[in-house]
């Protein structure tokens, strides 16, 4: 079943087109890597895709409704992890896990999370699920490495997840590891990750935990195919 | 056991819990007598008089009150700044002298700046007599010592590598200290600046309620008669002044900083601007009809003996007036400092700011005292008066400053919550209320300084606190008890202005959050 439908969707930049003549539709279950050069349109892309990011020209629909438009309730629906994270440094890292659920709660329980940091026996299996110590659950995020950071910020539930290089920073060992928990590939009890993926990598080798592959190159997608039918000497063009 | 974490965000809301017992005491002092006055009161905000007479005279008003405003801010921006200069320590860095002689310089302005415009204006008065000069010497004295204060630790934030690396090429002292500052300098001075010429006209106003000439005196005269439309016509033009001034400002602002670098240029054609608006100011004046330097005499005060000291200290209730102070400027800083984020995180919407900002202009166009006696009409005086009139003026200051530092956030954290699916009061709680707590509770320490200040201008409303006792004293000529309330005054200051200072500079550079768990 299509959940996110682009259609000759474009967007304007400052000299050229951000995204242009962007064709494509995500599937329910589908794990989809996105790769390309820096500057090809891959965080354009994400954004677009979660309502952030108006399309200058052509139809971006979720469930057939207008992505930009989309109410509370349908972009809970949508989970993304940004590039720069976007955590809330003023928050501890308890704090920053729970808001990353604000949009399942009232107001009431946000408050409450600002004054007393709730659900701390769900945060801490969620941290033991992305293997960050247990010490840290009330540290400032000052006091967290960029890679723990990368982990705090992995705390999203939702049907879509887009994770803008989520990854880079990491260690070989636990970037193979988020990258199986990402991608289903491990489960977690604490982290329900979504049966949908779209995520943004560089390094081509983690493709095959992927069932798609989507290579942007300047704003167009070049490549769209399941990652099994995929030549490895076709990513070459991504890059020049 | 649950734990309470006070980080910045929290802290922010603390403060309106002030509120809670200002207004039960204000409501128990409260009365029915006077409601049907401050119906009228709000009543003729929509129907202000037209008549032309009372035009003319707000319009002079006005005039008055703008150029006096103008006058006193450029001495004291002009001044300030020259004395900003030489109390800096990178200054005297520069020509390798011992920043001693910048730290000297700095503590003796701590006095003038400790003293409230109005009590400079009262004591100048009682010095000098009635003369529209007094009002533009009396908002300058302690402007010039803030404005050198500010822009002093704005100096001193210069890189000293920058300073060194420029020494290093063998320039001359002088001209190390230009080169190392002006870049960085001219923005902050044309920002600071443009909020000063804002307080300047709030502060000129604020003499006129008390007798100084312009648009407080109309608007003094105008409430003594209860002639509320009358009231509200200079209301609504000073509202208007107000307003454009801010605008002129942002352009000039914008227009200035616009340029990728600023040369000897840009500040040769800021000092024209300057002495073009002096010189236009002084002519306006004349024009007016109003001489500077009428009525000007020395009025000879016998100086008290050290009996008359030991006398009038005894005398004195220091407990009930120290305390008394402190009270109220806790109140006031509350209301002032908590309701601003706590009503634009409940109504958070386009609508919704834009309303709130109306609002604040509202309250920061009404001078304390005029608020005060207003409140007076429906309550007997009372410190609960006195902290609502303090605390709402500055709650229009304050909601205004968080709106600012709002607008100018980035949007990411903002879409990125939004994008999450949370409704509009947590996503703005999220992503503008904590991010900008920090600096919010840093302007709010420096704001508590000035509400200690300020508690002089209401204190004669409500009985309380060492600005009722100076007013008192003044109004007997007794000079030994005036002279212990202001070497009172400004030592609470200087205490108070240690600790806000050393509050506000944790705040900056401390590790967020705060953390300290409160076990309930």
């Amino acid at each position: 079943m299509k959940i996110i439908e682009l259609s000759k969707v474009f967007v304007k930049g400052d000299q050229k087109h951000r995204l242009s003549n962007i064709n494509m539709s995500i599937c329910s279950g589908e794990k989809i890597a996105l790769i390309g050069a820096n500057g090809a349109g891959k965080s354009s892309l994400i954004s677009a895709i979660n309502g952030t990011l108006k399309v200058d020209m052509g139809n971006a629909t979720w469930h057939g409704s207008d992505l930009s438009k989309l109410k509370p309730r349908q972009r809970l629906q949508i989970a993304t992890i940004w590039q720069d994270l976007r955590l809330i440094e003023e928050l501890n890292v308890i704090q920053n896990i729970n808001s990353g659920a604000l949009g399942y709660h009232n107001f009431i329980w946000s408050l409450l999370n600002i004054f007393s940091p709730i659900e701390s026996d769900l945060c801490l299996s969620y941290l033991e699920a992305v293997q960050l110590p247990k010490e840290l659950l009330y540290k400032p995020l000052k006091e967290l490495s960029g890679g723990q950071l990368k982990r705090v910020a992995l705390r999203q539930k939702a049907n879509l997840l887009l994770a803008d290089e989520p990854i880079a920073n990491l260690d070989q060992i636990l970037l193979k590891e988020i990258i199986e928990l990402l991608t289903g590939k491990k489960k977690s009890n604490s982290i329900i990750i979504p049966e949908t993926v779209l995520i943004s990598i560089h390094d081509t080798n983690l493709i095959n935990s992927f069932t798609r592959v989507i290579g942007l190159y300047e704003g167009e997608i070049i490549i769209d195919k399941p990652t099994n039918e995929l030549d490895l000497s076709e990513l070459n063009s991504l890059y020049h | 056991m649950k734990k309470i974490y006070l980080n910045h965000t929290t802290l922010t809301f603390f403060p309106s819990l002030a509120i809670i017992p200002v207004f039960i005491a204000f409501l128990r002092e409260s009365h029915s007598g006077g409601f049907e006055i401050v119906s009228d009161f709000f009543i003729a905000i929509i129907y202000p008089s037209f008549n032309h007479v009372v035009i003319e005279s707000a319009w002079r008003g006005l005039q008055v009150t703008l150029c006096t405003a103008l006058l006193s801010w450029i001495f004291s921006t002009s001044i300030g700044i020259m004395l900003a200069v030489i109390s800096s320590n990178v200054f005297w860095k520069a020509f390798d002298i011992d920043e001693s002689v910048g730290v000297f310089i700095r503590r003796c302005l701590a006095i003038p700046r400790a003293i409230h415009e109005l009590v400079w204006g009262l004591l100048l008065q009682a010095f000098l007599g009635l003369s529209p000069l007094i009002a533009i010497l009396a908002i300058s004295i302690p402007y010039t010592a803030i404005v050198s204060r500010v822009l002093s630790d704005q100096f001193d934030s210069i890189s000293q590598d920058n300073l060194i690396a420029i020494k290093q090429t063998g320039s001359r002292p002088l001209s190390t200290f230009i080169t190392a500052s002006i870049n960085k300098m001219i923005p902050i001075i044309i920002n600071y600046g443009g909020y000063r010429l804002e307080c300047s006209l709030r502060s000129a106003t604020l003499l006129g309620v008390f007798g100084l000439g312009g648009i407080g005196t109309e608007l003094q005269l105008s409430f003594q008669s209860l002639e509320f439309r009358e009231m509200w016509t200079s209301f609504w033009m000073l509202g208007l002044l107000m307003l454009g001034l801010e605008n002129i400002i942002a352009l000039f602002r914008n227009k200035f900083l616009s340029k990728a670098t600023l040369s000897w240029k840009s500040l040769r054609n800021l000092i024209i601007t300057l002495f073009v608006i002096f010189i236009f100011s002084l002519t306006w004046l004349r024009v007016l009809d109003i001489n500077l330097f009428t009525d000007i005499s020395w009025h000879h005060i016998t100086i008290p003996s050290v009996i008359d000291f030991w006398q009038a200290s005894l005398e004195l209730e220091w407990i009930r007036l120290i305390t008394g102070t402190l009270l109220l400027t806790f109140l006031s800083a509350g209301i002032a400092i908590g309701i601003p984020p706590i009503t634009m995180m409940l109504v958070p919407t386009r609508l919704g700011i834009k309303l709130q900002s109306c609002l604040w202009t509202f309250l920061r166009l009404i001078p304390a005292p005029i608020s005060a006696m207003i409140l007076l009409l429906c309550s007997s005086p009372s410190i609960a008066v006195a902290a609502l009139a303090l605390g709402i003026h500055n709650l229009g200051v304050m909601g205004r400053l968080l709106k600012e530092g709002i607008d100018q956030q980035n949007n990411n954290l903002f879409n990125a919550i939004q994008a999450s699916g949370a409704n509009s009061n947590s996503t703005w709680l999220y992503a503008k209320l904590t991010v900008q707590s920090r600096s919010y509770l840093a302007y709010a320490a420096y704001r508590m300084d000035v509400l200690l200040r300020e508690t002089a201008v209401v204190g004669l409303v409500g009985g309380v606190g060492l600005g009722w006792q100076l007013q008192e004293s003044l109004s007997s000529f007794y000079w030994a008890q005036v002279i212990l309330v202001i070497i009172t005054f400004i030592s609470m200051t200087i205490i108070g202005e240690t600790i806000s200072d050393r509050f506000s500079r944790y705040l900056l550079n401390s590790k967020s959050p705060i953390g300290i768990a409160l076990k309930p």
